[in-house]
């Protein structure tokens, strides 16, 4: 199976700084996920969206990583919010409460209107 | 781990099962080669596929005999988005919450991490004798 090297997009839409992840999220995805996240910081005071629609791979270095954002998001008052998980790591931000603490949608206009109602 | 789930495949799990197998034998390989083999690339690594009637089991054997393995606890997530803990430390916790039951074995040369899933019944422990 070819491994797929990690990769960051970051755009804005409506207000939310979006981050197109795309790849396997390990440790070697650290430099590119932290920069990714200062960049969607400097978009958006009030919401990044993790996009995880090209993920097809989540380690527990990588959970470690996302709750690395998690805790930076907390310490700024920005809301984090996911969109485009499997099923399989849907359940498995269930199971480690990743998903308590940040808000899973079905797609970036739930995204929108999540931050609308915040508002 | 895709060799893993391919080696399953037509045990008769569900897909969502077989992705929570591969996930479980990644992490228990990866702190095989970590922990147990400290990186050292000319330490093998050897996973092992059986199955009963009742029982698949995957065993993951490293070189790294002496020390236990520490037991897992439950991460603190709180404690980690508030900056009190190092936000890693979900490796052991994931193994355990993929699969029905994990065993773990050492000897004087070997650690061996034991993933079972219990074939028919209710995936709780409760399956036919």
């Amino acid at each position: 199976m070819a491994i797929i090297p990690f990769e960051a997009r970051v755009r804005q839409e409506n207000g939310i700084a979006v981050i197109d992840l795309n790849g396997e999220i390990n440790s070697a995805a650290d430099d590119a996920l932290n920069a990714a996240y200062d960049q969607a910081a400097d978009l958006s005071s009030r919401a990044v969206l993790l996009n995880f629609k090209g993920v097809d791979y989540i380690n527990s270095s990588g959970i470690a990583l996302i709750v690395g954002l998690m805790a930076q998001a907390r310490k700024s008052g920005r809301r984090l919010m996911a969109t485009g998980l499997s099923d399989h790591y849907k359940q498995i931000f269930q199971i480690t409460r990743l998903a308590d603490f940040m808000t899973l949608l079905p797609d970036e206009v739930s995204a929108r209107d999540q931050v609308k109602i915040q508002a | 781990m895709q060799r893993v789930g391919d080696a399953v495949k037509d045990l008769g799990f569900e897909p969502a099962k077989v992705e929570q197998l591969k996930t479980a034998v990644s992490e228990a390989a990866m702190n095989a080669i970590e922990h147990g083999n400290d990186f050292r690339s000319e330490l093998p690594v050897l996973v092992e596929v059986r199955a009963s009637d009742s029982v698949l089991s995957v065993c993951i054997t490293d070189q790294g005999g002496g020390a236990a393995i520490p037991e897992s606890e439950t991460p603190d997530l709180e404690a980690k988005l508030e900056g009190a803990q190092s936000p890693r430390g979900w490796g052991l916790f994931l193994i355990e919450h993929m699969v029905d039951k994990m065993n773990i074995m050492r000897d004087q040369a070997h650690h061996t991490v034991e993933l079972i899933l219990y074939r028919g019944g209710d995936n709780h422990g409760n399956h036919p004798i």
